[in-house]
């Protein structure tokens, strides 16, 4: 306790920083698990991204390989298709990241009120679960959900006496087909988020808020919302980092090879498939990855920015 | 305010965290010294070495080692564990090393197999390869393979270097003057890819004779639509690869002379014809057959011969053309007679035909020496040994039939050279799969009395008539100098699909389309710059 007490102590130390590191020994341990996580999943194979400046071959390995300059950046840029697919992947991600979460928020706060604890505990485990259903099943799950041929919704809509829309074959309906599946899968995670911000809402606040007569609606209005504010930001700023990096997965198998559809469903990382599944060419593959990580770099360091110029207290750093 | 922002900063990072692991993952691959791969047996070590025949009694083969055998394939589940048990003992005592299976399987083989080849630590040694459906040249360009020096060869594959040699066929597997894989170009095989369709459904749709062209096939397949109630024509998981989709590569066959060109790793370059080997057919961006193409396909897709998400679908098409649940097969010759055409047959009343593209206009091409072939792993400890037991795979009679039979008490071969399976043999529980595509030999062979010989044989003596061989075993293209193939790669998988299953109101718009993207991500530009490369060699 005393230890944790310390570490929320954010006026200018008077102590050196090895004092400092003594007095949050037991916070600092704890973080040595992602340190070293993050130290040797991101930071040691960071020199790595070499390999997009350079013709690489398997003898040379990273760094023996001939270096290229910026030739295998030249592809995506050349493509044409450069515009359609920013454009695409960010869209995605916006829906993703504003629809997710406000879908979260709003299953948190329904929690929340729920006086059944084990309602909740439930309710919280199945919504979980889709989460860890590989992107093959959901794909497998969808098409036959809604295929033309004997899907169970064309059935159902059918047997009912409406017609289905030819969803595999319209690139302006699929986008909804592709937005409700990640919902379904990240929703229940992203709950967890917001649950536990709302627990760690001051509960005296509620308890006075309820003395002077406010109702549920009001509570959460004036007191559960401004209080999630801090949260919706960070996830924000987490969030846009990935503005340009597509979930694979989730798209390659909702859609394959299905080119009808890639008008509205393309994105960076299912036309780099495509373009190099047949040359199958690291260096670019990789070239596109940095290209992707430095643009979302940017974004994070612009948004943090803006955010710190707003309300200092919210930023990242 | 501060402490939540820190505990959610925490939260934040765990979730953050699972996004990190889709980053960048390559890693070095140089020179690791690894010495997994001569793990020591120890049993039969002592007397072992001398054990060889007399070719490499001059070999020191005291150690015993294992050798790593990276094919493709499904793990099997029958009995392939047994047999490599059984051949390890052969090869123990012959040259003192065992092999060791590492399996790509189908699913998502093209892009794993490259990986194996790029992530190698001295962990492979016997490599299958070939240079038309895995890329045996990128591989070798980028340095997956061991260059092969001739005294290498002469020394540890003797009988192997010889009959090669004799035929002449090193020359197809040089890259700069070096040897860097051995042709399986002994053994017999027709790979030229068709339409399998039920016999007995054609004559009931009036064709007497079968299907022998696109219209014929179109007859059958309304037949197929109208008679069978259950059935889907052709029920094809319509994904794509290499640029070709449904018919899009046999039409292409079917109506001109073109031939198609290995290599560039996307199949839009085919050659004017035989006797012009430095032209590449305009096909694609000119001319009315493309077009008829697609319009054919719209008609076909509109008349419900396939599903109408064809290109979401992912059925097992030959399973279904088992149960009579899709009119045809598409697959090449070697599977008609040795796999489809044989089970079929084990129903009463059906019979399987074959109608190989390229039929109407006699445009036909052999195997490629090099449809299969094995490397040795760039990094092996033990080419030498790999090499050996390679001499013996394609050679010994008794490990060859172990490999490619399975079990010698299964079957007898009689004196015409005809293996006959025993009565309770059950191929699914009993056989063996060690997918050996690298260096099966006729001399060697077999005629397995499962399979049908007889429509074959008809087939095959069609195919002499007109077949041409492979006339580009000598062209491997430089495609550093070729900066457009991926940005065409997306063309072609982006609109191959559409046009050949028909998914447009509009085909011959769709085919202007095509067209125009092709031209934009720099088609003619590859042309040209194939055709030069072309010229090099041809010219």
């Amino acid at each position: 306790m005393k230890a944790s007490r310390a570490a929320y102590d954010y006026r200018p130390s008077q102590h050196g920083f090895l004092y400092r590191l003594n007095q949050n020994k037991v916070l600092l341990l704890m973080c040595v698990p992602a340190i070293l996580f993050f130290l040797f999943f991101s930071y040691v194979p960071m020199p790595g991204a070499y390999v997009a400046f350079t013709n690489f071959n398997y003898n040379g390995g990273i760094f023996g390989s001939p270096f290229v300059g910026l030739q295998n950046f030249e592809f995506l840029f050349t493509s044409g298709q450069l515009a359609q697919l920013l454009r695409n992947t960010v869209l995605y991600n916006l829906a993703f990241i504003i629809l997710g979460n406000i879908l979260q928020m709003f299953i948190a706060i329904l929690l929340n009120e729920v006086m059944c604890k084990k309602f909740v505990k439930v309710t919280q485990s199945l919504m979980f679960l889709p989460y860890f259903i590989s992107a093959v099943l959901v794909g497998l799950l969808v098409y036959n959900m809604i295929n033309a041929d004997y899907g169970f919704l064309t059935n159902l809509v059918k047997s009912m006496g409406g017609e289905m829309p030819k969803l595999y074959s319209d690139p302006n309906t699929f986008p909804i087909v592709i937005v409700i599946a990640k919902l379904w899968q990240s929703t229940g995670y992203g709950t967890v988020v917001y649950f536990a911000a709302i627990c760690g809402i001051d509960a005296s606040m509620m308890e006075a808020a309820k003395v002077d007569g406010a109702n549920g609606f009001q509570r959460i209005r004036y007191i559960t919302l401004p209080c999630l504010k801090g949260t919706v930001i960070i996830l924000f700023l987490f969030a846009i980092g990935g503005i340009v990096k597509g979930d694979f997965g989730l798209f390659y198998n909702l859609v394959g090879t299905n080119s009808v559809l890639y008008s509205t469903t393309d994105i960076i990382e299912t036309y780099v498939y495509r373009c190099m599944m047949n040359t199958f060419n690291f260096s670019q593959g990789s070239a596109v990855g940095l290209f992707q990580s430095v643009f979302g770099f940017a974004l994070v360091m612009v948004a943090n920015y803006v955010v710190k110029k707003l309300d200092p207290d919210y930023s990242l750093f | 305010m501060k402490k939540k922002i820190l505990a959610l900063l925490l939260a934040g990072l765990m979730a953050f965290s699972a996004a990190a692991c889709g980053g960048d993952t390559t890693s070095s691959t140089g020179g690791s010294g690894d010495t997994a791969s001569t793990a020591d047996g120890g049993d039969g070590a002592g007397d072992a070495g001398d054990a060889g025949d007399a070719g490499n009694a001059a070999i020191d083969t005291s150690e015993h080692v294992v050798v790593n055998y990276l094919t493709l394939g499904d793990i099997p589940t029958n009995q392939t564990d047994a047999a490599v048990v059984e051949l390890n003992k052969m090869l123990t005592e012959k040259v003192n090393a065992e092999i060791a299976i590492r399996w790509i399987e189908w699913t998502d083989w093209a892009t794993q197999y490259n990986l194996a080849m790029a992530s190698q630590s001295g962990d492979l040694d016997l490599i299958v390869t070939a240079t038309d459906w895995l890329d045996a040249w990128p591989n070798a360009q980028k340095g997956a393979f061991l260059p092969l020096t001739e005294e290498m060869l002469q020394t540890y594959a003797p009988k192997t270097w010889e009959q090669v040699d004799a035929l002449g066929h090193w020359e197809d597997c040089k890259l700069d003057d070096t040897i860097y894989f051995i042709p399986e170009d002994t053994y017999t095989q027709w790979i030229n890819h068709g339409v399998m369709y039920r016999e007995d459904w054609a004559t009931e749709a009036g064709l007497a004779d079968g299907v022998h062209s696109f219209e014929d096939l179109a007859v059958y397949f309304q037949w197929v639509k109208d008679n069978q109630p259950d059935c889907v024509p052709w029920d094809v998981a319509g994904s794509v690869t290499s640029g070709e989709a449904g018919f899009s590569g046999g039409w292409w066959s079917s109506y001109t002379d073109d031939i198609n060109i290995d290599g560039f790793g996307i199949n839009i370059f085919r050659a004017e014809s035989a006797d012009d080997l430095t032209t590449i057919s305009r096909y694609l961006l000119e001319g009315d057959e493309f077009v008829n193409f697609a319009k054919t396909m719209k008609e076909w897709s509109d008349a419900g011969y396939w599903r109408e998400d064809v290109m979401n679908y992912k059925g097992d098409t030959r399973e279904e053309f088992y149960s009579g649940l899709s009119g045809i097969d598409q697959h090449h010759t070697e599977t008609y007679y040795t796999t489809v055409a044989p089970e079929m047959q084990k129903r009463t009343g059906v019979d399987v035909g074959f109608f190989f593209f390229g039929e109407e206009t006699d445009n036909l091409v052999r195997t490629v020496t090099t449809h299969g072939a094995m490397a040795i792993g760039a990094q092996s400890q033990n080419p030498e040994r790999a090499l050996m037991i390679y001499d013996l795979m394609r050679f010994d009679q008794e490990v060859y039939d172990i490999m490619n039979y399975g079990f010698s008490d299964n079957f007898t071969v009689d004196e015409n050279n005809i293996l006959t399976w025993a009565d309770d043999y059950d191929s699914a529980t009993e056989g063996v799969t060690f997918n050996f595509w690298a260096g099966r030999n006729d001399e060697m062979q077999h005629k397995n009395s499962t399979f049908a010989w007889e429509p074959y044989e008809a087939l095959v003596e069609v195919y002499d008539q007109v077949a041409i061989e492979y006339p580009f075993g000598k062209f491997i293209p430089d495609k550093t100098q070729m900066p457009w193939l991926e940005n065409l790669s997306a063309v072609a998988n982006t609109y191959m699909p559409q046009i050949a299953f028909g998914k447009t109101d509009d085909p011959e718009a769709l085919v202007a389309e095509f067209r125009q993207a092709l031209k934009d991500a720099g088609y003619e530009e590859a042309i040209a710059e194939a055709e030069r490369q072309l010229a090099e060699i041809y010219g």
